[in-house]
């Protein structure tokens, strides 16, 4: 299984579940970060942790436990 | 006006007299910018009742009529995630406006239209304000409004607000507002679920009520237990075929949110935002850091070095004005009472306001221009060890500076949980009215390794403040909170909102702690000066003697700095000011001419004026990283040094730094979490203080000797 933590920078990729605890998918979807939309990999913070991800025109920062759960096609 | 009923089945125009709009929209779409380019200098300021959160508000005279014009908080979406989405729900359904203006980021379109289509469900008549169309042009898109106002069948205006383009024709549209004309469709069964519900609700956003319902959803208005029962059993039903209401609800608004966003996009070159080009600096793996660290410092700098100069112009006018109460005829004590007491006390409550107003200003500044996200996105990590939240870096940071600011500022963080527990770690972040008690102590006690005490008492506090905020989130069984942010574009924000907002909560601040401060202040005053006559057969020495059994394992026993930790109550720098007095006797106040007192505030006004002006430079200057030299009496060194060991000094630096905070910093936390949580703070900072100040007493006791 592909996840989102672990897609290397600037390779995108179509998201296929959100399989985070309740309330991190509530916050997810409201971003725009829902299965079905591409996701890119901006960067990684200075000190590794979290990520910045674009989906559409929106930029996210994520954790790296938070993007674990946010499972890719293949 | 033509006649409401020629327009068939579409719902009529409003008439614009008296009708009370809404802004809504998702955050960062420069709804703040484009309600104070519509109001101008007509914009209030304040908070919503009974909540912490801003609230922005006009009268607008137009030619159909006044306008009341209502800025809600900033949503993602009508199922909230934040207490800001919640208050914008609720506001919503429970007061439905007259016509709602949804702001859409138009360089942003899918997300944002992904709120218009909830919106739409409401059926409230609706205008969509386009804006930022600058911005979607240098992303490279172009726009075609029309399609969109076809598509949803309300006025669409496309705007520059920070410019003012647009805001007339977006006035002009409120008249030709509507309940939009698309009605989006779910899955059958979801659809066919959310028909049947929404029939038995009586509201005009019956349809978005029932499919919150079915998604099982909290709704912010009351609703009758049978119809709540009929739609947990359609929502088990829906389950049990396979379908997840929530997410098919979400992924069908998304869908279309998408098809609407291409409708409107005549074509797209993709270009390098500024954005894109800024965060490659900012958020650079090597670079990023020192650039972090470099603007917080510069944030730090601009509050302290434009407000010292204001703090000090006030201590003078209270200096002339007690110059000029002492030329009175009075007897002494009444005297006292006025010049120490009253103008004691309103001047403490005065000189809170420029740092209070310079700090909001650079805090503004940080969140509306994108920095402060970034500055959370390379803090995260750190803020992880504690279980916080990035962002949680901003109110403690605030803290070194002024612990009240600071606990406004907790504001930031989007679960009421991580507030509270930042909140409550902030009383241990070391303010710069604790370090004049410091430098003095260290100076005294430890004039070879100073700095290194001072360096250590600010770490204590960091340490023991981001250990309560962990341990708060470990007995609340709590996961780490969230990471999860949008890194919003960088944006210059507009000066005369930030200096609203800013003077806004200044003042919310001296109304409601200048009360308690001056009560306080005058409290201390009686302790003092009660009975007439010597201090030591005060009140005041006193309740010293009560203390001293209480302090004896922590080795400080002298009255005198005993009992200056009561008026460090009012604020930290105070209790120097008072171990002065009870030392060395008061000094009289010398008794000041009108002209001449006069001619000394003008003179410290000019002073301050061309302070402030010349900190403009300082800024970029380089940081004095010493401690400034203590200006005490060096009598009062010589009588300390006899009072009291070193052991017992650095065990009385430890409790002056973490013990109660002061008044203005407990009514900080009562306006914010209550008074439950206020009193909590208090109790768990005396009994934490009195632990760590014996557990360093007896650690420097076999390092330094009795």
């Amino acid at each position: 299984m592909r996840r989102l933590s672990d897609l290397p920078e600037d390779t995108p990729a179509r998201i296929r579940a959100l399989r985070t605890p309740p309330l991190l998918r509530r916050r997810l979807l409201a971003l725009g970060v829902r299965p079905g939309a591409e996701v890119r990999v901006v960067r990684r913070a200075p000190l590794g942790d979290p990520m910045e991800i674009a989906v559409g025109d929106t930029l996210i920062a994520i954790r790296h436990a938070e993007a674990a759960g946010v499972e890719l096609e293949e | 006006m033509g006649c409401p009923e020629c327009h068939g089945t579409v719902a009529t125009a409003p008439r614009t007299d008296g009708i009370r709009v809404v802004t809504v929209g998702n955050p960062n779409t420069g709804k703040t910018t484009l309600i104070n380019a519509l109001a101008g200098s007509d914009l209030k300021v304040g908070n919503w009742p009974g909540t912490t959160v801003d609230r922005l508000e006009a009268q607008l005279r137009l030619s159909g009529g006044t306008v009341r014009l209502v800025d809600l908080p900033g949503a993602y979406s009508l199922n909230p995630t934040t207490p800001e989405e919640a208050l914008a729900a609720r506001e919503l359904l429970a007061h439905p406006p007259d016509v709602v203006v949804n702001v859409v980021d138009a360089g942003n379109l899918e997300r944002n239209l992904h709120l218009t289509l909830e919106l739409a469900e409401l059926g409230l008549p609706m205008v969509v304000a386009l804006n930022l169309m600058d911005e979607a042009e240098a992303k490279g898109y172009t726009l075609d409004p029309a399609a969109l106002e076809r598509a949803l069948g309300v006025p669409v205006v496309p705007l520059v607000a920070s410019r003012g383009r647009g805001t007339d024709e977006l006035l002009a549209a409120l008249e030709r507002a509507r309940v939009p004309g698309l009605r989006l469709r779910y899955p059958g069964e979801l659809d066919r679920a959310a028909a049947r519900l929404a029939d038995r609700i009586d509201h005009p956003a019956a349809r978005w009520i029932a499919l919150a319902l079915l998604a099982g959803e909290e709704v912010p208005i009351e609703l009758d237990g049978e119809l709540l029962e009929r739609a947990r059993r359609l929502r088990a039903e829906l389950e049990r075929v396979g379908i997840d209401p929530y997410l098919e609800i979400e992924n069908a608004r998304y869908v279309r949110a998408h098809e609407l966003a291409q409708t409107a996009l005549l074509g797209s070159e993709p270009r390098l935002t500024l954005t894109d080009r800024v965060d490659r600096w900012v958020l650079h793996p090597l670079l990023g850091g020192p650039i972090f660290l470099l603007g917080m410092l510069l944030a730090f700098r601009f509050t302290f070095l434009f407000s010292t100069p204001w703090v000090d112009f006030i201590g003078a006018v209270q200096e002339v004005l007690a110059g000029w109460i002492a030329a009175l005829p009075l007897p002494p004590l009444v005297a006292s009472f006025f010049a120490d007491g009253l103008v004691g006390g309103v001047g403490t409550v005065i000189s809170f306001a420029p740092v209070l107003f310079f700090l909001y200003v650079a805090l503004a500044f940080l969140e509306t221009s994108g920095f402060l996200a970034r500055a959370a996105f390379i803090a995260d990590k750190m803020m992880l060890l504690a279980g916080l939240p990035g962002r949680a870096f901003i109110p403690l940071i605030l803290g070194f500076g002024c612990n009240v600011p600071a606990v406004y500022s907790t504001r930031i963080l989007t679960g009421r949980f991580d507030r509270l527990r930042v909140g409550l770690a902030i009383p241990f972040m070391s303010c710069s009215a604790r370090l004049v008690v410091f430098t003095l102590f260290a100076a005294v006690f430890f004039p070879e390794r100073a700095a290194w005490v001072v360096f250590g008492l600010y770490l204590l506090g960091m340490v023991v403040g981001l250990f309560t905020a962990w341990g708060l989130g470990r007995a609340a069984g709590q996961p780490a909170s969230s990471g999860l942010m949008e890194l919003p574009p960088y944006r210059l924000p507009t000066m005369q909102v930030v200096l609203k907002q800013a003077w806004a909560r200044t003042r919310s601040f001296l109304e409601g702690a200048g009360g308690p401060i001056l009560l306080a202040v005058l409290f201390v005053w009686l302790l003092l000066n009660l009975p007439p006559g010597d201090l030591e057969g005060s009140l005041y020495a006193r309740v010293a003697g009560w203390l001293a059994p209480l302090f004896a394992p922590l080795g400080i026993t002298d009255w005198r700095l005993l009992s200056a930790l009561i008026p460090g109550f009012v604020a930290k720098e105070v209790v120097v000011g008072t171990l002065a007095v009870s030392y060395l006797g008061a000094e009289p106040t010398a008794a000041l001419g009108f002209v001449q007192g006069l001619g000394q505030i003008l003179a410290t006004f000019w002073a301050s004026l061309l302070t402030t002006l010349g900190a403009v430079p300082a800024l970029f200057g380089l940081p004095q990283l010493a401690p400034p030299p203590p200006d005490a009496p060096t009598a009062l060194q010589a009588a300390l040094r006899a009072s009291v060991a070193p052991a017992a000094a650095l065990a009385y630096m430890v409790y002056v730094l973490l013990y109660t905070p002061c008044v203005a910093t407990v009514t900080a936390l009562k306006n914010e979490f209550g008074r439950f949580w206020a009193a909590v703070a208090v109790v768990y900072e005396l009994i934490l203080a009195w632990v760590l100040a014996w557990g360093v007493y007896r650690l420097a006791l076999l390092w330094l000797g009795g």
